[in-house]
């Protein structure tokens, strides 16, 4: 396995269309979730319980310095994105992002949906994906620098990391569940008693309660298959690397697995949900040019039945 | 070696070095058992074994004649993230101060006509059969504590 991470050999295009694809998403997220940072900066600084880069840091930042943070993340999500000065735009993003996510995690609710999200841009932003289908590409054509496009182990490399820590990311989940909870936790009855704690609490809240929640505490027998193959998909993620049919198969597994968890526990784990945590597994860039044959194709057939 | 682009084209070796370091750092929270380390984390979300009963902290609306009105996430939080809003309560009960945001609480309520009704705010911790909640069951409260209560004045 490790051979056909480190020898992992792709186009560029490829390894380009990924920066494109986690580049809008993190921007979207960053701006859906513009209300959550900002209202950080509000926060009663006793209330500051920091967690990774922020420990060392007594007190909280100042609202100053989160506002600026979220505007410079964008602007350099969106530089990042587009390819522009991508080297230095694609750090600060990533930086940036760790910093708001740290930052929204040190006040005593760790949400978990972050975390794989994070790693994942950092690790593109280490990586060489403006070398196609960016604006430094189109300046470094103008100014007569080819260009690299052979498929090599320069963009294989990188996707192949990426989905290396989203399978990580899955096993240490999986083993959790039986490193924290036990044989028990595949009984089915832990996982009603979540999805219970999870209605309940958001009832009392006031939130909306989980759409399928009733129905599956009602019918819990459902519950320990389900329950096991919770914990069979997230300890079976490295199959992803055996070959194209193993991993769609695993990647619909799990996919569908966030589904259940959202209709029940109304639990979102955005990234794999809009499949950008399993984007790195997949030729991107096929879908790309698939996208754009079709538009190419539909163009004359517009022009002639508008004419 | 560094490329003339300036990105770094790693021979095998390094690749492979650089790939073990990766693995080493997202396995390492898991080998010390911490979850601070954010965005390194052992995900132990759901993991533990849970009980059918709980204690919840949240806040309710009270009106005139004494009847409980739920209150929304924002006006409780001033978010609409459920998670964060408990998280965040949870958090300001241990540290004392569960008056300060009461009384956040009925200024923000104080504001909106359609809690018009509500004249006080409660700041509690009620324990229950979240079973018996979830299936809709009436008796599901097990315990009600009031930690905080103040008035909303209009």
């Amino acid at each position: 396995m490790i051979g056909r991470i480190v020898d992992h050999a792709a186009p560029a295009e490829r390894l380009a269309a990924l920066r494109i694809v986690v580049g809008v998403f993190v921007v979207v997220y960053l701006v859906g979730r513009s209300p959550v940072f900002l209202a950080l900066a509000d926060r009663p600084t006793d209330d500051f319980d920091p967690v990774g880069l922020l420990v060392p840091f007594a007190a909280a930042p100042g609202g100053a310095i989160v506002i600026t943070a979220l505007v410079v993340t964008l602007a350099a999500g969106i530089a990042a994105t587009i390819g522009y000065r991508y080297r230095p735009a694609a750090m600060v993003f990533a930086g940036g992002l760790s910093f708001l996510t740290t930052l929204r995690s040190s006040w005593g609710q760790l949400l978990h949906f972050e975390n794989l999200m994070v790693l994942q841009l950092v690790v593109l932003a280490c990586a060489p994906a403006s070398d196609v289908w960016s604006l430094d590409a189109r300046r470094s054509t103008r100014t007569g620098r080819p260009g690299p496009i052979e498929p090599s182990t320069r963009y294989g490399w990188p996707l192949a990391v990426a989905s290396l820590v989203m399978v990580i990311t899955y096993v240490i989940a999986g083993a959790a569940k039986l490193r924290y909870g036990g044989i028990d936790w595949l009984d089915g009855e832990t996982l009603r008693n979540h999805v219970a704690y999870s209605a309940a609490r958001l009832d009392l809240i006031g939130g909306n309660p989980p759409l399928l929640a009733e129905l599956v505490v009602e019918h819990a027998w459902i519950l320990a298959p389900a329950a096991f193959v919770a914990v069979a998909i997230e300890l079976a993620a490295p199959i992803v690397f055996i070959g194209p049919r193993w991993r769609n198969s695993w990647v619909a597994a799990a996919w569908l697995m966030h589904v259940g968890i959202l209709a029940t526990m109304s639990v979102g784990f955005p990234s794999p949900l809009f499949g950008v945590a399993f984007a790195p597994l997949f030729p991107l860039e096929r879908f790309v040019r698939s996208t754009r044959r079709w538009i190419e194709r539909r163009r004359p057939f517009r022009s002639v039945a508008a004419s | 070696m560094t490329g003339e682009d300036g990105w770094v084209d790693l021979a095998r070796t390094r690749r492979l070095a650089v790939t073990t370091a990766v693995v080493a750092l997202l396995v390492a929270p898991v080998v010390v058992n911490t979850d601070g380390w954010f965005p390194l984390s052992t995900y132990p979300m759901y993991s533990s074994t849970r009980g059918v009963e709980t204690t919840f902290v949240t806040a309710q609306g009270l009106t005139g004649d004494g009847n409980q009105r739920d209150l929304t996430p924002s006006l409780i939080g001033g978010s609409d993230d459920p998670l964060l809003v408990v998280g965040e309560l949870r958090a300001v009960l241990a540290a004392g101060r569960g008056d300060e945001r009461c009384a956040e609480i009925a200024s923000r309520v104080s504001s909106r006509d359609d809690y018009g009704d509500v004249t006080a705010i409660e700041v509690v911790a009620e324990r229950h059969d979240n079973v018996a909640r979830t299936r809709g069951d009436d008796d599901s409260l097990v315990n009600r504590e009031v930690r905080a209560r103040c008035e909303v004045e209009r």
